[in-house]
């Protein structure tokens, strides 16, 4: 009578061997190929969050980070998001100081990994692959009341995170509100956002992780990518500037009606897509003169270029209180589909 | 997962307190009786209620017990409502702004009276809970539904009604009180009552109340499970004077006063980005009475500031109300046993004048008046109550607003009493002075809302047998306000007239109470359903927020209280739980759905002559995780200790 319940154990725990055996597939990456939505969030809600887009059909998965980690949130505005090898690094803005953090997370199924917090992270502003385990996060550092003129701390930084060990190094002074930064050859083009008065180009040694170079730019820089040509595009106000990374020279300036918004290259780099007075468009990047030519009769938010398909992705905020819409044409202009995505949708990042 | 736990084990609890009292825990033997006050000994007290007490026949008010005001002595008004009503609160943090959600309602719609004047911050329109603490007052009721035929503007989701009372015992008595709280968090009050004939004819009674509330909010940890503790500091002081003179024929004079000042700091420990909000309240009343007449002078001064990193030149509000009322009663029947017919009129008259920042920084001046009759009918079975009332107000035109409401007593039994309700009402808000004067984005020829209300309940008081009573109240409504105005963030946060809301829902409440010999115990328990929608569509985007939930106000809300008693021991179990709260107008985002659960043990014993209140709590004994608007974790599991010395009445 003792026998039989001790070999049902045994043969239960047989089955349950055999049954963890079976389960130990590997986990699923449901995120691996495809288009993330960045989805800024309401500031003061500190509601951002990735949604993520298949390249076909519209089934959205909202707020991907949170499905992937249920006991955590974003908890911030959503500032911008990079893979670095098969990394992804989240950067979050919170309406409070000193909680704005970076998640790092696996890309492929946004399993969190570690998070960056204060006072290695204030205010981050973008982030850049800056080698096989390394990225560049540009910080503002802690903003304070922007009428008395105390809102940029002077200079803000570039956080240097080693993704081996997920810590940030290094902080490289940068420039007063640094944002955009564009790799070319060894170094990184180092600009600001418009309203920072800030008019260096500063230039870091990816290297080193120094700084090589400040250029007075004579308006504020903001550095958009490098083209097909090998050549440096910068966003000056109305214009923009193609440099030759190498000599710093400029080779030419084109200068719009207004400033361009959402300057994106596309997936050839060998033009500009952007927005303008209400219309989108198209800048081969041999033109001499603007506004090259309307792809669409509306603007966007944000434009994104899927590089695998040429499709043009814009978004679309009714508000920062409603979920935004992304909107999603073929390469000649023609309206694919439009998908409804969470709020604030303000970039994409394609994969 | 975590949060579907907790409220797992405090739905148990709350299971197990309410059969408590049901399983014959207690033996001892006596008359039943009402147990509600018993913690307190009550002085006597002459109340004069104030008209929305006495003229909104119909509609459902609830009385805060001297017992409960006593326990939340050293909290503030948002956690007393919250636990004890299905008023929702839209809260930024401890110590920090909370606005209300009443009845499906925004901010901006619920009046809060101070001895019959509103008290709502004119330039927003609404009232900061957080700066309002319980030491202020000395009685709370709140009045459902929209009132604004005896109320006035903003009662559209309902009222809540401070007020000061005298008490006429003679001779001096002084109150000290201590908290000490978690977080470093402490309170401080003392307070002085005295009243002492003045000649043959008058008598005085007074008060002198002053108290400090330090929020140091020094958490022990950063986050809790994954969310950020956001780091803030509150400093609160206020003092309250309160004196009445009283004719043995019945006149009275009164002055009132309640100051307030509030100091919000966020990242205190940021010189560049700390941001401080400092809110500081003047309020002055006079009041003379007859038994027929009522003549009320006040002055209300309200300053906002607001500074980021350097502190010294903030951004300044600053609003003076000049008030005066005049009412006067008449009987239109002679006194009859059952039966009196009572009619109220009034006029009131305000100017106001405002300064600040977002208006250009000019002077602006408005006037506003009202004019009203109300009218009551009381009969052993009847109470009825038809009113009227039109305001003006400088460049806006507000509606005729009147109101019906009536009670009927269907069944008059010593054991068992049911009685009907029913009200309708016109209700109004005149847009505040930031929706109309902020440069750009107000806009001054907003229309007013227009509201439309129904409701009707059922009441009924069915005592057990000699120990049990069972009070429980059922109320229906549906409010319906177009031209509902909103800061539209389609068109960058412009004021606009854009939206037909319509709430309804219901409440439901029981009360159970039980006496025997020394000891004593309760249950109430309240549901509220509340469904608020926006029905309107004014652009192309708004098809996405048409029927759907308005933001912040859960569609149920429980409240549920319990306590046992012996002499002047008693253990009390609060809790409150809300279905999940949207923030987005679509609907697309909320937070979960969450449990709170106090338990507060008290006694009052004498140590030497001295009667000495002892209160121990156990907030958030469940230890739920619960978000503030910002996100940011509330507190977990935390205590605080009250002492309340009452020193002796040296007459006696």
């Amino acid at each position: 009578m003792n026998y039989q319940p001790t070999k049902g154990i045994l043969l239960g725990l047989l089955a349950l061997t055999l049954w963890n055996c079976k389960t130990s597939d590997p986990e699923p990456t449901p995120y691996e190929s495809g288009v993330l939505i960045l989805n800024q969030g309401n500031f003061s809600q500190n509601n951002g969050t990735i949604s993520f887009l298949p390249r076909t059909g519209t089934a959205v998965a909202t707020s991907i980070f949170q499905t992937a980690n249920p006991s955590m949130s974003i908890s911030g505005s959503l500032q911008g998001y990079t893979d670095v090898n098969g990394k992804g690094l989240i950067l979050v803005d919170n309406s409070t100081a000193g909680q704005d953090k970076v998640e790092i997370v696996e890309s492929a199924t946004f399993k969190s990994r570690a998070t960056l917090k204060t006072p290695d992270i204030e205010n981050p502003r973008q982030v850049i692959s800056a080698g096989p385990n390394k990225a560049y996060i540009s910080c503002w550092d802690v903003s304070g009341d922007f009428n008395a003129g105390t809102f940029y701390k002077d200079p803000g930084y570039i956080a240097v995170v080693d993704l081996n060990t997920n810590a940030v190094v290094k902080k490289i002074p940068a420039v007063k509100g640094v944002e955009k930064m564009v790799v070319a050859g060894t170094e990184v083009f180092v600009g600001s956002g418009t309203y920072t008065g800030s008019k260096t180009l500063l230039i870091i040694d990816l290297n080193t992780d120094t700084e090589k170079q400040r250029i007075d730019f004579g308006s504020t820089p903001e550095p958009i990518a490098v083209d097909a040509t090998g050549k440096l595009w910068i966003q000056a106000g109305n214009d923009l500037v193609q440099i030759d990374p190498a000599s710093r020279i400029v080779a030419k300036r084109i200068t719009f009606a207004a400033a361009p918004g959402s300057v994106v290259i596309s997936t050839d780099k060998r033009a500009f897509y952007y927005t303008l007075s209400g219309k989108t468009y198209r800048l081969p990047i041999e033109a001499t003169a603007a506004p090259g030519s309307q792809i669409l009769a509306r603007s966007f938010s944000a434009l994104g270029i899927d590089p695998q398909t040429k499709r043009i992705y814009g978004s679309v905020i009714p508000s920062y209180a409603q979920a935004g819409y992304v909107l999603r044409y073929e390469e000649t202009g023609a309206l694919v589909d439009s998908v409804r995505a969470e709020i604030a949708p303000f970039g994409f990042y394609f994969r | 997962m975590h949060i579907l736990f907790r409220k797992i084990v405090g739905k148990k609890a709350l299971y197990w307190w309410l059969l408590m009292p049901f399983v014959g825990l207690f033996t001892a033997y006596n008359g039943y009786g009402q147990t509600d006050s018993s913690v307190v000994s009550l002085s006597a007290v002459t109340i004069r209620a104030i008209a929305p007490e006495r003229f909104l026949a119909g509609q459902k008010l609830q009385r805060i017990d001297s017992a409960t005001l006593l326990q939340f002595r050293f909290g503030s008004l948002t956690d007393l409502l919250a636990l004890n009503t299905p008023m929702a609160f839209k809260n930024y943090g401890p110590g920090q702004l909370a606005t209300v959600a009443f009845r499906g309602t925004s901010a901006s719609h619920t009046a809060v009276l101070w001895n019959g004047i509103n008290i709502n911050q004119p330039n927003l329109g609404l009232t900061d809970f957080s700066t309002l603490p319980i030491a202020g007052f000395d009685r709370l009721a709140v009045q459902y539904g929209s009132s604004a035929s005896v109320v006035g503007s903003d009662a559209v989701g309902g009222s809540i009604l401070l007020g000061s009372s005298p008490v006429w015992q003679p001779g001096i008595q002084v109150t000290i009180g201590q908290q000490l709280a978690s977080f470093r968090n402490n309170n401080t009050q003392v307070g002085v009552r005295y009243s002492t004939g003045l000649g043959q004819s008058w008598k005085l009674s007074g008060k002198t109340f002053a108290y400090r509330n330090q929020f140091n909010n020094a958490y022990p940890y950063t986050e809790r499970r994954n969310y950020f503790m956001e780091r803030s500091t509150t400093a609160q002081r206020g003092l309250v004077q309160d004196l009445y003179f009283i004719h043995k024929s019945g006149r009275q004079l009164s002055v009132n006063a309640w100051l307030t000042d509030n100091d919000l700091v966020l990242a205190p420990q940021d010189p560049i980005a700390r941001e401080r909000t400092r809110t500081q309240s003047a309020r002055f009343l006079t009041t003379y009475e007859t038994n027929h007449l009522t003549l009320r002078l006040g002055w209300i001064h309200d300053i906002l500031d607001y500074g980021k990193g350097d502190f010294s030149s903030p951004d300044h509000t600053e609003t003076d109300r000049f008030i005066s009322r005049a009412e006067r009663e008449f009987s239109l029947i002679p006194q009859k046993a059952n039966v009196s017919l009572n009619l109220r009129v009034g006029g009131e008259w305000s100017h106001y004048q405002t300064r600040t920042d977002g208006y250009g920084d000019q002077l602006i001046q408005e006037d506003r008046g009202d004019l009203y009759a109300l009218l009551r009918l009381q009969t052993s079975r009847w109470l009825v109550s038809a009113n009227i009332r039109q305001a003006f107000v400088t460049r806006f035109n507000p509606p005729i607003t009147p109101s019906l409401g009536a009670e009927y007593r269907l069944v008059q039994h010593t054991k068992f009493a049911l009685t009907a309700k029913g009200a309708i009402s016109r209700s109004y808000r005149v847009p505040t002075l930031n929706e109309r004067y902020w440069i750009e984005l107000g806009d001054p020829n907003l229309l007013p809302e227009d509201g439309f209300n129904l409701e009707a309940g059922l009441a009924s008081t069915v005592v057990l047998n000699e120990h049990f009573t069972l009070t429980s109240d059922l109320t229906a409504y549906r409010n319906r306000v177009d031209n509902w105005t909103y800061w539209n963030p389609t068109t960058n946060y412009h004021v606009e007239n854009l939206q037909l809301v319509v709430a309804r829902g219901g409440e439901l409440t029981m009360n159970l109470t039980y006496a025997r010999s020394s000891w004593r115990a309760g249950v109430r328990a309240g549901y509220a359903l509340t469904r608020s929608s926006q029905e309107r569509a004014y652009d192309t985007y708004s098809q996405d927020v048409i029927g759907k939930q308005l933001v912040y106000v859960p569609l149920h809300t429980e409240t549920f209280n319990a306590y046992v008693q012996r002499g002047q021991t008693r253990l009390t179990v609060q809790t409150q739980a809300n279905s999940r709260r949207y923030i987005t107008f679509d609907n697309s985002q909320f937070f979960k759905g969450s449990t709170l659960t106090n338990v507060l043990l008290e006694t009052t014993t004498k140590i030497g002559p001295v009667p000495v209140r002892l209160q121990g709590q156990v907030n958030n004994v469940f230890d739920a995780l619960t978000f503030s608007v910002k996100r940011n974790a509330l507190p977990g599991r935390n205590w605080a200790l009250n002492l309340l010395i009452n020193l002796p009445n040296n007459t006696q």
